[in-house]
């Protein structure tokens, strides 16, 4: 158990797992749990040896929050109720709408635009929103290799975001898990690059950590965006 | 963070008004919702070991209920199980509005995951223990907490706890983990049981315990190491 690990990352896994890390530490770990199978293992491991201990809470008398849950739950769409292929064909003609408004984009590398000159390759870059304010704003190296993400706003989960290209073929294509928080750096393999191009689809879900990149959505995505060169 | 010498009057209120020790005189369960409100017909004959996997498995039936998006499931579900789930916020948030924002989110994260529950693999209720847990230490990493649980082992905090364990071994077979976590040394223990009961961090534990951080850390990760031994040997 924990091979993969150096001994300090598995102790920072039990510890993740327990729930004693704060601040920096706390965010480090949680990254590693996002990019490192075995570090997310360990972590699933130490949970499912833990979580048992559960049972030792003492119960509290709780005030009657059924019917605001259920108000909520009328507010949220479930994945599971919709055909999630049409979900995801419906998220191409949303995109769209949502590429209408680009023109208000807050342009998240402003800094890069004004210094490239008009005669260098364009810069290419989106925004993915969705309800309830969520917000990334994404751009991609020049040269294509990589894709800069950052998450400006999402929904407090337990889940992580898992960032997805839907090209003109509609099928999306992982490219992986991103910090929940500022900006993650995601490396374009040379079979994925020819998709992340202008026109094709950005969208987020929340997908558990385990098993990423997962081969297909598990859930109605929180966020999407056009790539627009520009 | 501010740490006070004792905890605050809404803090040790609902602890007046509430005491495990009548209920669990009463119900002969901690975990006795499900009693209370659908005793099975020959609940006379039942053991207490039978009353625990009935209830274990009607959950586990409701969670899969839930899991096809049946929404009646999910209130029956909140009905059995969130006085325990208030418990857990309640206990790591040490704010009651908090807690009771915190209980929301996870009753909709349920609703949300139910597909992945495994009753071959886990206890539905140490299933959702474990979603409410780390819900609210998600709350308290971000917002931080006005005050400290303190480490005093006489205090109720530890007592309800203790009490709910005697309950359980009571009422159904109790995990083993409590045993392994029983035979640590002391300041292990205790450096675990707030980490775990109240959601402690390592600089919370730090001055809780009044000993150097470096000190805490170590007493975590000796603990942890021989929680795990003790677990895989058993």
């Amino acid at each position: 158990m924990d091979s993969k690990l150096t001994p300090e990352m598995a102790a920072m896994a039990a510890e993740l797992a327990l729930g004693v890390l704060e601040g920096e530490e706390r965010a480090e770990a949680l990254r590693h749990a996002l990019s490192d199978p075995a570090f997310a293992e360990a972590v699933r491991q130490w949970q499912a040896q833990l979580d048992p201990l559960g049972e030792g809470f003492a119960e509290a008398p709780a005030p009657n929050l059924w019917s605001a849950i259920e108000a909520r739950l009328d507010a949220q769409p479930r994945a599971e109720e919709v055909s999630k292929i049409r979900i995801w064909q419906g998220a191409t003609v949303l995109a769209g709408a949502l590429a209408a408004g680009l023109a208000a984009v807050a342009i998240f590398n402003s800094a890069a635009v004004r210094e490239t000159p008009q005669t260098t390759a364009p810069v290419v870059i989106a925004q993915l929103s969705g309800t309830d304010g969520t917000l990334l704003a994404a751009n991609l190296d020049t040269q294509g290799g990589a894709l800069t993400i950052r998450a400006v706003a999402l929904p407090q989960s337990e889940l992580v975001p898992e960032l997805w290209v839907i090209p003109g073929d509609g099928v999306p294509r992982s490219l992986g898990l991103i910090s929940p928080e500022g900006m993650t750096r995601v490396a374009l393999s040379e079979s994925l690059r020819p998709l992340v191009v202008d026109g094709a689809i950005l969208a987020v879900s929340l997908e558990t950590a385990s098993g990423a990149p997962h081969t297909a959505p598990s859930s109605t995505p929180i966020a999407m965006g056009k790539i627009s060169a520009i | 963070m501010i740490v006070l010498p004792a905890l605050p009057h809404r803090y040790v209120g609902w602890r007046a008004n509430y005491s495990p020790r009548n209920r669990a005189a009463a119900g002969g369960f901690v975990y006795s919702s499900l009693l209370d409100k659908h005793p099975p017909d020959n609940a006379e004959d039942m053991s207490n070991a039978d009353l625990a996997t009935a209830r274990r498995s009607e959950l586990s039936g409701l969670l899969e209920r839930v899991a096809g998006g049946d929404r009646k499931a999910l209130a029956a579900v909140y009905d059995r199980t969130s006085a325990k789930l208030f418990g857990v916020c309640l206990r790591i948030t040490r704010d009651r509005e908090a807690a009771e924002d915190v209980l929301q989110d996870v009753y909709l994260k349920v609703w949300n995951r139910a597909g992945r529950f495994d009753r071959t693999f886990a206890s539905p209720i140490t299933w959702l223990c474990a979603i409410a847990r780390n819900a609210a230490i998600d709350w308290v990493r971000k917002h931080g907490t006005l005050v400290l649980p303190v480490a005093d082992p006489e205090t109720p905090g530890s007592a309800e706890i203790d009490e709910a364990m005697e309950a359980m071994a009571e009422g159904e077979e109790r995990a083993l983990i409590f045993d392994c976590l029983e035979a640590l040394p002391a300041n292990q223990q205790r450096a675990i049981r707030l980490a775990f009961f109240d959601g402690s961090s390592h600089s919370e534990l730090a001055s809780i315990m009044q000993v150097p951080l470096g000190t805490t850390k170590s007493w975590i990760r000796r603990g942890l190491q021989q929680l795990r031994g003790c677990l895989e040997s058993g």
